[in-house]
Parts: C-alpha cells; sequence; structure tokens
C-alpha cells in the first residue's frame, strides 16, 4: 500500500470512528428515555440496548485512537507516476481498483438517492406508471445516457412493462396517482 | 424424499427453479452483480409466494448465478460474480485460442458436478444437525444466537474492529420495534410503520442491491461480448475422464469452505484452482487456456452454492451474503432456519432440497438457452441497465406492504451501504446482527426469567455450555490469527 493510500485509509477510520462514537452516544441517550415498565425483567428494555451502545462506543474510540497515534513511514519505494491518483473505496464486489481522483462520489451518490426520493414524494400525485418512467428516465439521464426522444421512449416502455408485471401479472397495486379522480 | 422429488413435477416447485436459475444467470452474467445482489432484487417479488415456492426460487438464483458470472470472465476477462474470478485466468486464455464454447461448455458441466455434490452433501449434513432440535430451550437458543454472532469475527475481513463494529449496528438495528418481553415501544419515534422493527429484507435490498447501485453510479461501463461466434460446446468423453480430478478437488473445496463461516465461493475457487494445478499432470497448461483450470473453480463455487446453506439451514447462521438474503427470504415467509425448521416445516426443508436438484438440471438446460439474451443484457447501455434495476427495486420494495416508507428506508439502508463500501466494513456482521439481534435478546431475556437471574444456567445447560464454548474458541482463534496478520513482517525472514 503506498503512503497517500495508507493516508487516506487513516483518515477515513478516523471519520468513521467519530462518527459511530457519535451515534452510540445518541442511541445510549434514547435507550435511556425508553419508559420503565412494571412487567419489566431484571434486564429490562434499556438494558441491553444500553450494553451495545457503550461497547460501540469503546470500539470507536480504540479506532480513533488508532487513527491518531498510526505514524505513516516516509515512503521509498512509491513511483511518482501514481501521484493524483487514489485507491477508490471499495466501489465494486470484486475489490479496490485504481481510477483517477477527478469527481467527488459524494454528489453522484446524493444524486442518485435524491431520484429515488423524488420518486416517493411524486408517485401518490402522479401515479406509478408516470414516476416510474420518470425515474427511469432521470437515472439513465444521470448515469450518462443523452436526453432524446429514444431514451424517453425506453423509459416509459420500461415503465409499462414493469405496471404490467407487477399490476397485471402478479395483481400487486402500485399507487394510482390523481388519474382515477379524473374519471 | 421421493415425495419431494415428485413435488418438482406437481408443483410449482419445479417452474420456480427454472425460473430462479435463468434469473440468476442473467444477474450473474452482469458484472458487478454479485449472487445476493441478484437474489436480494428478487426478494421483494417473492413475498405473495407460497413459502416453498418462494424459498426454491431464491436459492436456485443462486445457483444460477454462479455459473452466470463465468459467462462475463470467459468472454470479456471481467468475472461476473467474486467467485468467478479465478475462471478469468484459463477461461479467457481459451477464448483467446478461439475455444469460447469448448470453456463455456467445461463451466457448465463442472458446475453442474459441483452442485449436485454440494446437494448430496446438504442433505446429509443437515439432516444429523436438526436432530438437535427438540432439546433446545431458550438458554439452548441464546447460545445458538451466540454463536451465530461469533462468526461476525471470521467474517470481519482485513479490520476485526470494523466487523464488531458492524455486527453491533446490525444488533442496534435490531432493536427497534416493540420490546420481545414487555412490549414498550423502542426506538419507534413515534411511526407506526415502525412498531413491528425494520424488516431485514430492507437492510439486505439496501445494503446489497441499492448499495451497490449507489457504488456502480459513474463507474465506468464494461466490455462489450463477442456474441457472433459463441456456442457452448460440451466436454468429449475423454475430456469428461481429465475433468474428473479436478472437479472433484473443487467440489472437496467447495464442501469445506461452504460450511465453514466466511468461506465462500471466491476463497475455495481459488484453493481449488492452486490444488488443480498441484495436481495436474498437465501444470504447464495452467494460466495458458488448461480446461482443469476452468473445471476446478467452477465445480468449487457450485458446490458451495449447496453447501452454504447446511449452517443456514441446520443453525440458522448464515455463513455468507447470499445465505443471508436467503436467510431473509425465510424470515420473510414466517420461517425460522434453525433447529425447528425441519420439525416445524419438513415440507420446506425438503421442497428446498427438490428444488436444488431441479434447479442444477436446469443450469445445464438454461445455460445452453440463455446465452444469447444473456450476451444481449451483457451488451445494454450501462445507464440502461442501472435506470431499470433501480425500477424494480423501488417497485419490488413497495410491494413488499404497499408502503412508500419501505422506499425511503431501503434507500436509507442504501445509502448507509455506500458508506460501509466508503469505510471498509464489511456487511456480513451487520446482517448477522440484524437476523440473530432479536433471537439473541429475546432468549437471553426468557433463559433468565426462568432461572431467577441465574447466569450460570447459560453454562450448566450441556447443549447451551458446548455451544458457548464453541462460541469462545471461534472467536479465540479468530483474534489470533487477526493478530497474526497484523504482525509486521519481518525483511530478513522474507528475503530469498
Amino acid at each position: 500500500m503506498d503512503r497517500t493510500a495508507k493516508a487516506d485509509n487513516i483518515h477515513s477510520d478516523l471519520v468513521f470512528g467519530t462518527a459511530t462514537l457519535a451515534l452510540s452516544a445518541g442511541y445510549y441517550l434514547m435507550a435511556g428515555r425508553i419508559p420503565e415498565s412494571q412487567l419489566a425483567d431484571a434486564i429490562g428494555p434499556q438494558g441491553l440496548p444500553r450494553t451495545y451502545a457503550l461497547m460501540l462506543a469503546a470500539l470507536a474510540l480504540v479506532m480513533i485512537f488508532r487513527s491518531l497515534t498510526v505514524r505513516l513511514k516516509p515512503d521509498t519505494t512509491s513511483d511518482s507516476s501514481v501521484r493524483g491518483i487514489r485507491l477508490q473505496p471499495d466501489s465494486s464486489p470484486r475489490g479496490i481498483r485504481l481510477q483517477p481522483d477527478s469527481r467527488s462520489p459524494i454528489p453522484r451518490v446524493a444524486g442518485m438517492l435524491a431520484i429515488g426520493i423524488i420518486y416517493i414524494v411524486v408517485v401518490p400525485w402522479l401515479g406509478y406508471l408516470l414516476s416510474l418512467a420518470g425515474l427511469i428516465f432521470a437515472t439513465t439521464y444521470y448515469q450518462g445516457g443523452a436526453v432524446n426522444r429514444q431514451v424517453a421512449l425506453v423509459a416509459l416502455s420500461g415503465a409499462v412493462f414493469c405496471w404490467a408485471l407487477f399490476v397485471l401479472l402478479m395483481g400487486i397495486a402500485q399507487p394510482p396517482g390523481f388519474w382515477p379522480s379524473l374519471l | 424424499m421421493i415425495t419431494a422429488l415428485a413435488s418438482i413435477f406437481t408443483t410449482a416447485i419445479g417452474p420456480a427453479a427454472f425460473a430462479g436459475v435463468a434469473w440468476g444467470i442473467l444477474g450473474g452474467a452482469l458484472p458487478g452483480i454479485s449472487p445476493s445482489i441478484t437474489m436480494a432484487l428478487l426478494l421483494p417479488f417473492t413475498y405473495g409466494m407460497d413459502p416453498t415456492v418462494a424459498i426454491v426460487l431464491l436459492a436456485s438464483t443462486y445457483v444460477g448465478a454462479e455459473y452466470g458470472g463465468s459467462i462475463p470472465a470467459i468472454l470479456i476477462r471481467t468475472p461476473g460474480t467474486n467467485a468467478a474470478a479465478a475462471t478469468v485466468i484459463d477461461g479467457y486464455a481459451m477464448k483467446e485460442q478461439g475455444k469460447a464454447g469448448e470453456a463455456l461448455g467445461i463451466s457448465l458441466y463442472s458446475g453442474f458436478v459441483g452442485g449436485l455434490f454440494g446437494l448430496i452433501v446438504l442433505v446429509l449434513l443437515t439432516k444429523p444437525l436438526s436432530r438437535l432440535a427438540l432439546a433446545f430451550t431458550p438458554t439452548s437458543y441464546f447460545a445458538l444466537g451466540v454463536l451465530g454472532l461469533s462468526v461476525i469475527a471470521s467474517v470481519s475481513g482485513d479490520s476485526l474492529i470494523k466487523g464488531l463494529m458492524a455486527g453491533l449496528l446490525g444488533l442496534m438495528i435490531a432493536t427497534v420495534g416493540t420490546d420481545p418481553v414487555t412490549g414498550l415501544n423502542r426506538f419507534t419515534f413515534g411511526s407506526p410503520e415502525l412498531l413491528s422493527g425494520i424488516p431485514p429484507i430492507l437492510v439486505m435490498v439496501g445494503l446489497f442491491a441499492i448499495g451497490e447501485l449507489l457504488a456502480q453510479s459513474g463507474e465506468p461501463g464494461w466490455q462489450k461480448a463477442d456474441s457472433a461466434s459463441t456456442r457452448i460446446r460440451f466436454p468429449s468423453p475423454a475430456m469428461w475422464r481429465r475433468l474428473a480430478k479436478p472437479q472433484a478437488i473443487g467440489s472437496v473445496m467447495g464442501t469445506i469452505e461452504g460450511i465453514m463461516p466466511g468461506g465462500g465461493g471466491t476463497i475455495s475457487a481459488f484453493l481449488a484452482y492452486n490444488e488443480a494445478r498441484r495436481w495436474s499432470h498437465h501444470q504447464e497448461e495452467f494460466g495458458h487456456g488448461s480446461p482443469e483450470g476452468i473445471a476446478a473453480p467452477e465445480a468449487a463455487n457450485n458446490t458451495v452454492a449447496c453447501t452454504a446453506l447446511v449452517p443456514m439451514l441446520s443453525l440458522g447462521i448464515p455463513s455468507s451474503n447470499s445465505s443471508a438474503v436467503l436467510l431473509s427470504g425465510f424470515l420473510m415467509h414466517g420461517l425460522m432456519p434453525g433447529p425447528m425448521l425441519f420439525v416445524k416445516n419438513p415440507e420446506v426443508v425438503n421442497g428446498l432440497y427438490a428444488g436444488l436438484l431441479a434447479a442444477n438440471l436446469a443450469m445445464v438446460i438454461l445455460g445452453y438457452l440463455i446465452m444469447t439474451p444473456c450476451l444481449w443484457l451483457v451488451n445494454r447501455p450501462k445507464p440502461y441497465l442501472m435506470a431499470f434495476i433501480y425500477a424494480f427495486v423501488v417497485s419490488g420494495v413497495y410491494s413488499i406492504e404497499t408502503s412508500l416508507f419501505h422506499i425511503g428506508l431501503a434507500l436509507g439502508f442504501g445509502a448507509l451501504g455506500y458508506a460501509m463500501r466508503y469505510f471498509k466494513v464489511p456487511f456480513l456482521p451487520m446482517v448477522l446482527g440484524v437476523v440473530l439481534g432479536f433471537m439473541v435478546e429475546s432468549n437471553y431475556r426468557r433463559a433468565l426469567a426462568l432461572s431467577g437471574g441465574d447466569h450460570l444456567a447459560f453454562i450448566r445447560d450441556p447443549i447451551s455450555g458446548v455451544l458457548l464454548g464453541l462460541a469462545t474458541i471461534f472467536v479465540i482463534g479468530s483474534v489470533v490469527r487477526h493478530a497474526r496478520e497484523r504482525r509486521p513482517h519481518n525483511p530478513q525472514h522474507s528475503a530469498p
């Protein structure tokens, strides 16, 4: 592992440790708010959640401590040709791969999640067919597809295919939207 | 057993096995879509099905995906699944020599042999383990859950701490909902949708399917396959004889690694490849298009597709991501894998055995027939494929309980899955925590109530004592192994 990649790992361990420490603290506090019950056993409904939170906090502290105390040795073997390239997170099941660090992954992941959230918001009004066509169209575009009639046609056909599969074939109701009220 | 075999033809088990294998081959053939993701995508569709048919459909998907992964491995030097990585070495070399059809035929035939071997092992091993069923008490169930959680130590990958943290996060997720003893609400934030807890299926679909979708976002597309000259050719009788030894090696490796927690298809495939080369009379061919170099790993990873179900069916402990998704399918249908499954639902177990036999037969037939649509799918533009997978996921998750809230939860777990990939935190410990959390907590508290708060009851109970002892040995062994691996390498010893 080259020095840059090792530094990235240490940094990500520090961030992960801090985030889980905050999470364990919040979880512990919420566990304390679970009301007492007269039916409660010796352990009680708060018992194990509090134990889990304390164990997680202890592990998070170990991770933070290790991240802060580890020293990077000067890298004498690193090849200058790999500078500017960093190890991407384990984005594929085949493991780590080298890729130019040209674009932060957070906005593109957030964009994909936003498409899903917008789908949840609009589907009660627009209905399944149109919303799903929109989701397919937006995802295709966001993943590098063009905006043209062909993509729109594929999105609409895909939505019709899914509607036929779920609603007609499997008999599973999907949100109809406001369309039935117009009839 | 005869009734179970007849059920292939008299019930929907046969068609489910064929459908599952077809879906598995298609999913496995798509680079980046692992067997567990292929299964997770299918999971919501099985909600309204008969439980046995649903389980057969999911298990057959696993079988099909293990073969499907070898198709792009041989044709475009990109393994469709992790386990097919070893097949790339000689499979692609054979393709370069104009023998892609032979390579695919060897892969299919060896997968069939490995699958049948794995099925025999599954049937022989799960039954004796199930005989413990009637002696289990809450104390033993708690110990069984702890044994399951001890697997975390061996499936944590490079970092034991991260594995333990993921396991604890899974246990925390399992506490959401109604308390098993008092009935009080915990961590529900006033939401009625959370009263019955977070269904493991949403965690699986989120972590595996949506998380992978997010991770694949922005990644470059894969190479196109040449579909014009690819026709499967089955091995000649002389080749059959030559392949017998590597297939036997692969089957044995697949059995050992499948049963061991954290083993899985990838490790077994590479071990089988190495052993096949060691015992081969044609060692010089390995790496340059050796048929044995395809037969051994393919037999191994298809054996694992069956043997990985041994600890899952008999003890309720998933030993791999794919068996964890299958376990989620059981839970979704109100079935609890483990000792009592053989007592309460023997028809599901027998149906699964019959379904796996049908799936292995289906793999040979469909492996031949489905090649053309498979190549068509692999050659589709990646943005379209991702958009359709997204559409299937949101539609499927909604179908479970017709709840938009569930889609939101699955998206949340997808984001968590992406973050876990980013921070290199393993999934399986979290999945173990989610599926075993309720069992551990409810039986721990029940056992203590029955023993009047005496913790020594867990050691006095013979089954519990043995299981807790095994868990302790398992954890210590894994910690020692991790410590050895982390020890700084002494350059003096490594010098040639």
